[in-house]
C-alpha cells in the first residue's frame, strides 16, 4: 500500500518537472519571414564634425545635440578577452576594438557614406603620389603632452614601416619591394608619399598613432620585447592615449573598464570637451546565451542580437527598457566553393582526383549548383529570416557593391539545362552521371560545431541531391579544415565564411588574387607560384592590381565591378547569404546613430545619458 | 624520522609520474589536429610574413621531440614559458589561483561542516524519517547534473534580480571600502559555491554514514555498549575515529581537485578562475598554458595523497605501528 503512494508521488513529480518542457517545446509563434529592406533604419545623421579654433587649440567640433555628462556604458565582448591593449600587436577584433577605443588616428570614416574624414589630422591634400596631413594644434595626450609630427612620423617609420608587431598593414603596403615615404614638414605637418598612385593608403591612415615619448623606448629594446609592451598585465597608469578613454581596469576572464580622457580633443557644440560618459565597460563573457542573460538582468547596455533571441526581444520592446535597431546585412559573406585545383602535389599525385576536376573546372557545372541553391529557403530556415541571400563577392552594404549584378531564384530546369549543355545525364533512378559514365558523388566540408553552416551544409546538400548528385555532407574540426583548405588541398567542396571590409576592398586580395594566402578555390602552394592559372583568375588579378593603383573613387569601382562580374559569372565561390545585425541598446542612450557601416557606438564619444524618463518612453516605438 | 624518510620516498616515486603524465599530456596536445593559428590563417587581412613570423615565435616549425626538450628544460629552471599570445604563463596562472582556491575552500569548508554531522545525524538514526528524507535529498543532489542545475540558478538570478548574472566582482569594485568588497565577493559566490555544494554535499554525507553504520556493526563497538559505556563516549571516542579514516583518504583527493575540479560550473556563471582558463587554452592548443596547468594538477593530486597519508599516519594508530615495524 505504502509503495503505491510513493509512487504516484514519484509520478507526479516527474509529470510537473516534464510539463515545463511540454510548454517550452511549443512552436515559436512568430513564423521566420524575411524582413522588408525597408525595415533598415532610416536615422538622421548629424551634420559632419567640423574644426573649431579656441585659444589656439583646433578642436573638433561634435555636431551631434548637446547631452548630458556623465554616467557609463556597458558593453560586452565574447570570448576570452582582449589579449593585448597595443594597437600595432593586436590580431584579433576584441583586441583592436580596445585599443581602437583608446588610440585615435589620423582619418575615420563617415559613417553614414564610408568617406575618410578627419579625426586627429584636421585635413588632408592628396596630390599625385603624396598624401600630406595637416595635424591639430595644442591637441593633447591623456598625460598632457601635445600631439604633433613627431609622433605621426615615430609611429609609420619607426613602429609600422620597421616591422614591428602585427605587420599586416606593412605587408599591403609594399610595392615592387619599396615602402611609401613619410617625412616631417613641420610640427603640424606630414607628408607619406607612396612609390605609386596607391588608393587603398587614405584608408589606412585611420591607424592608430602612437605616443612617441611612451613607445620610443620599447621600440629601442628591440622586437620580441615590443611583443610584450602594453600587454595585458600593464599597469593602466603606464597608457598615454589619444582616444576619447583611457584604460582604467582590467579584470582578466571579467571585464575591462576605460575612463574618460579628460584632454580628448571633441567638443561639443557648447564648447565641452567629450566624451559624456565618465566610463567605458566591456564585460568578458563566456558565450552568447550568457550574454543575453546579462542583457536581460540589465548588467549590460548593448547587444547584438541573433537567431530566435530577435523575435523574443523584439515582442517584449514596446515595455522595455531598450530599442532595437537593425544594421542590415553585414560584411559576413557564407559561401559554397570548390576545388579547381589543376596541379599534382609532391608525390606526383593529384590534389583532386581527375574525374572530379572535370566537373569542378566545368563553369556549367559550378553555374548548375548555384541554380539549384534555395537561398530564399535557407534564410528563412537557418538565419530565421534574418538574412539577405547574397550573389556577389562584396558584402552587400559595401560602397563597392556592383549593383548591376541582378539576383535570382532557385531554377531546377535551368541547372539541368547547363548540365546537359556539359553532357551529364540522368540514369533511370535519376542519378546524375557525367559524360564518361561516372556517378557525381563528391564529399562536402565544414566546420563541425558552427551550428549555422552545418545547417546550411545539410540543406546544400538536399539541394543538390535535387539534381542527381551524391554529397557527402562531412562536418570536421575547424583546424582539419582549415588545413585541408589551405595546406593538404586534399577538399571537394566546402561551405566556407569570410569577413570582409565594406570600405576597401583591396582586403581581399588574400582571397582573389591567385597566389594570395587565401586563395581557396585555386590554393597555391610555393611550388606552385607560377603555375597555370584560368583566364578569368588573371583577369581577377588584373582588375585588383588596378584597382588598388587608381587614385579616384568611380575608376576604382569600374575594376571593382569587374571582378565582381567575373565572380559571379564563373562561380568559384557560390555566395548563400549575408547575415543582418541586430543591436538593442537601452533608450536612456541618446545621440546614436546606428550605421551599416560603422555599426551602432562607433561614436562613443557623442553618446550621453538622458535620465528623464518621459523622455525615453517618449522616443519609444509605437 | 621514519616520517622524514617516508616522505622523500614517496616523493622520489614521483618524479618518473610526473615524466610520463608531462610526456603523454605533450605529445597528445601536439599531435592532436588543433592548429593554433587556424584563426589567424583564415584572416583575410593577416598576411604571409606575419604567419611565418608567428609560427616561428611559437617553436611550431621544429619536430615535436625538440619542443618537448625545450618546455621541459625551462620547466626544470622554473620558467613556465609564455602563452601562444605573449603574456607569461605563471602571471596569468597567479590571476585565477586566487580565485579558483576562494571557491573551493568555500565548497569544501561548507560540506564538511554539514556533510559530516549530517552522516553521522543519518546513521545513528538509521531508518528514522529523518534519514529517509536525508536520502530523498542528497539523491537529488546527486542526481542534479552541476551544469544543468547551474544553468538553471543562473535563469532565476536573471528572473528574480537578486544575484548577479555571473562574474566574481562588481565593476565598481575597486572603488568600495573593505566591508562592501566582502559582501560583493559574498553575494556573486552564493549561486557557483550552491551549486559545487550541493552536488558534493550529497557524496560526502553518504559516504559518511556508510562508514559510521559500519563501524556501528562492528564487533568492539557491541563490546563497548555491553561494557556499559554511554552512547555518546561509544559513538564519538571510538566509532568515529575509525569511521572518519576513509574520508581522510577522501580529502586527500579533494585537494588535487582544488584547482581544476569546477571547470564546467565556472564556465556557465563565468566565474574568472582556472578551469575556465585551461579550457580556453586547450580549445586554442596554447601548450604552455595546458602543460603548465596539467603539471599542476599532477603535483597537487601526489601532494595531496601524500597529504592524506600523512593525517591517516597520524590518526590511525594501525599504520604508525606497522610503519614502525617495517
Amino acid at each position: 500500500m505504502k509503495k503505491w503512494v510513493y509512487v504516484i508521488l514519484v509520478l507526479l513529480f516527474c509529470a510537473f518537472v516534464l510539463k515545463a518542457c511540454v510548454h517550452k517545446d511549443n512552436p515559436a509563434s512568430y513564423p521566420p519571414q524575411i524582413r522588408p529592406k525597408s525595415d533598415i533604419e532610416r536615422v538622421e545623421y548629424p551634420p559632419q564634425a567640423k574644426t573649431v579654433s579656441i585659444n589656439g587649440v583646433d578642436f573638433l567640433q561634435s555636431q551631434a545635440p548637446v547631452g548630458s555628462f556623465g554616467g557609463e556604458l556597458r558593453t560586452s565582448t565574447i570570448g576570452e578577452g582582449p589579449k593585448t591593449f597595443n594597437p600595432f600587436n593586436s590580431k584579433d577584433n576584441i583586441s583592436s576594438i580596445m585599443s581602437g577605443v583608446m588610440y585615435d588616428g589620423l582619418l575615420s570614416t563617415d559613417p553614414e557614406t564610408g568617406e575618410p574624414i578627419p579625426k586627429l589630422a584636421k585635413s588632408l591634400e592628396v596630390k599625385g603620389n603624396d598624401y600630406i596631413v595637416h595635424l591639430r594644434r595644442g591637441v593633447k595626450w591623456s598625460d598632457g603632452k601635445e600631439i604633433t609630427a613627431d609622433d605621426v612620423v615615430f609611429t609609420w617609420k619607426d613602429i609600422i614601416f620597421a616591422g614591428f608587431g602585427n605587420t599586416s598593414t606593412r605587408d599591403s603596403l609594399i610595392i615592387d619591394g619599396k615602402l611609401p615615404s613619410v617625412t616631417k614638414i613641420d610640427k603640424y605637418t606630414v607628408k607619406f608619399t607612396t612609390v605609386q598612385p596607391f588608393a587603398p593608403f587614405v584608408r589606412m591612415l585611420s591607424t592608430e598613432i602612437a605616443p612617441k615619448h611612451v613607445f620610443e623606448p620599447a621600440v629601442k629594446k628591440g622586437k620580441d620585447y615590443f611583443y610584450t609592451f602594453l600587454s595585458t598585465n600593464t599597469d593602466p597608469k603606464d597608457f598615454v592615449t589619444s582616444g576619447a578613454f583611457r584604460l582604467k581596469e582590467y579584470v582578466p576572464a571579467q571585464r575591462v573598464v576605460f575612463e574618460r580622457n579628460p584632454n580628448y580633443y571633441i567638443i561639443n557644440k557648447n564648447n565641452e570637451k567629450l566624451p559624456y560618459l565618465d566610463r567605458l565597460i566591456y564585460f568578458i563573457v563566456g558565450d552568447l546565451n550568457n550574454e543575453v542573460l546579462k542583457f536581460e538582468g540589465g548588467e549590460i547596455d548593448v547587444i547584438g542580437l541573433q537567431g530566435a533571441n530577435v523575435a523574443r526581444f523584439k515582442e517584449r520592446e514596446a515595455h522595455s527598457d531598450y530599442r532595437i535597431y537593425n544594421l542590415g546585412p553585414n560584411t559576413g559573406t557564407m559561401f559554397l566553393t570548390m576545388n579547381l585545383n589543376d596541379r599534382k602535389n609532391k608525390d606526383g599525385k593529384y590534389y583532386v582526383n581527375p574525374m572530379k576536376q572535370k566537373w569542378f573546372q566545368d563553369v556549367n557545372f559550378r553555374l548548375a549548383c548555384d541554380y539549384a541553391m534555395d537561398r530564399k529557403n535557407m534564410v528563412l530556415n537557418i538565419a530565421n529570416g534574418l538574412g539577405e541571400p547574397l550573389y556577389t563577392a562584396e558584402s552587400l552594404n559595401s560602397i563597392f557593391l556592383n549593383r548591376k549584378l541582378e539576383p535570382y531564384q532557385r531554377d531546377l530546369e535551368k541547372a539541368k539545362e547547363y548540365l546537359r549543355k556539359s553532357g551529364f545525364y540522368w540514369d533511370k533512378k535519376g542519378h546524375l552521371l557525367d559524360r564518361q559514365g561516372n556517378h557525381v558523388e563528391f564529399d562536402l566540408f565544414t566546420n563541425a560545431g558552427n551550428t549555422e553552416r552545418e545547417a546550411i551544409g545539410v540543406m546544400v546538400k538536399q539541394d543538390l541531391e535535387d539534381l542527381g548528385m551524391k554529397v557527402n555532407f562531412k562536418p570536421v574540426e575547424f583546424n582539419t579544415l582549415v588545413n585541408r583548405l589551405l595546406n593538404t588541398l586534399d577538399w571537394d567542396m566546402a561551405i566556407m565564411g569570410l569577413t570582409g571590409s565594406p570600405l576597401e576592398p583591396n582586403g581581399g586580395k588574400n582571397v582573389w588574387m591567385s597566389d594570395g594566402t587565401l586563395h581557396m578555390f585555386n590554393q597555391r602552394q610555393e611550388e606552385d607560384r607560377e603555375s597555370r592559372r584560368y583566364d578569368w583568375e588573371k583577369q581577377i588579378d588584373e582588375a585588383y592590381v588596378k584597382g588598388a593603383l587608381a587614385t579616384n573613387f568611380e575608376e576604382r569601382k569600374r575594376y571593382y565591378d569587374e571582378y565582381q562580374r567575373i565572380a559571379y559569372e564563373q562561380k568559384p565561390f557560390i555566395y548563400i547569404y549575408s547575415p543582418i545585425i541586430i543591436t538593442a541598446i537601452r533608450t536612456k542612450f541618446k545621440n546614436v546613430f546606428p550605421s551599416a557601416l560603422a555599426g551602432i557606438t562607433y561614436n562613443l564619444e557623442e553618446i550621453y545619458i538622458d535620465n528623464d524618463k518621459d523622455n525615453n518612453t517618449k522616443n519609444r516605438k509605437k | 624520522m621514519q616520517l622524514l624518510i617516508y616522505i622523500l620516498k614517496r616523493i622520489l616515486q614521483s618524479i618518473p609520474l610526473l615524466i610520463i603524465v608531462s610526456l603523454i599530456s605533450f605529445f597528445i596536445i601536439r599531435l592532436s589536429p588543433v592548429d593554433p593559428l587556424a584563426e589567424l590563417k583564415l584572416n583575410p587581412s593577416v598576411s604571409k610574413e606575419t604567419l611565418q613570423k608567428e609560427t616561428e615565435r611559437l617553436g611550431l616549425d621544429k619536430p615535436i621531440i625538440v619542443q618537448y626538450g625545450k618546455w621541459a628544460k625551462s620547466f626544470l629552471k622554473g620558467d613556465l614559458g609564455i602563452t601562444s599570445n605573449g603574456e607569461k604563463v605563471s602571471t596569468k596562472l597567479k590571476e585565477r589561483i586566487p580565485n579558483t582556491l576562494l571557491l573551493a575552500v568555500v565548497v569544501i569548508f561548507m560540506t564538511w561542516l554539514v556533510g559530516v554531522p549530517l552522516g553521522v545525524l543519518a546513521a545513528l538514526n538509521r531508518k528514522s524519517p529523518l534519514d529517509r528524507i536525508l536520502t530523498v535529498l542528497t539523491s537529488i543532489g546527486m542526481a542534479i547534473p552541476s551544469f544543468f542545475f547551474a544553468v538553471l540558478l543562473l535563469l532565476f538570478a536573471v528572473k528574480t534580480g537578486w544575484f548577479p548574472v555571473g562574474g566574481l566582482t562588481s565593476s565598481n569594485f575597486a572603488e568600495m571600502p573593505f566591508g562592501a568588497k566582502l559582501l560583493d565577493l559574498a553575494h556573486h559566490l552564493v549561486l557557483p559555491v550552491t551549486v559545487l555544494f550541493t552536488i558534493s554535499l550529497a557524496g560526502l554525507q553518504r559516504q559518511m554514514r556508510a562508514n559510521l553504520l559500519d563501524v556501528l556493526d562492528s564487533d568492539y563497538v557491541k563490546f563497548a555498549k555491553a561494557k556499559g559505556l554511554s552512547d555518546f563516549k561509544v559513538v564519538y571516542k571510538h566509532a568515529l575515529r575509525n569511521a572518519i579514516n576513509p574520508m581522510i583518504t577522501l580529502l586527500g583527493f579533494e585537494f588535487a581537485g582544488l584547482l581544476s575540479g569546477a571547470a564546467l560550473t565556472e564556465y556557465v556563471f563565468q566565474y574568472p578562475g582556472l578551469g575556465r582558463l585551461i579550457l580556453e587554452a586547450v580549445l586554442r592548443s596554447d601548450i604552455n598554458l595546458v602543460m603548465a596547468s596539467l603539471m599542476m594538477g599532477s603535483i597537487m593530486l601526489i601532494v595531496g595523497n601524500l597529504i592524506a597519508d600523512i593525517l591517516l599516519i597520524i590518526t590511525d594508530p594501525r599504520i604508525r605501528v606497522k610503519g614502525g615495524a617495517a
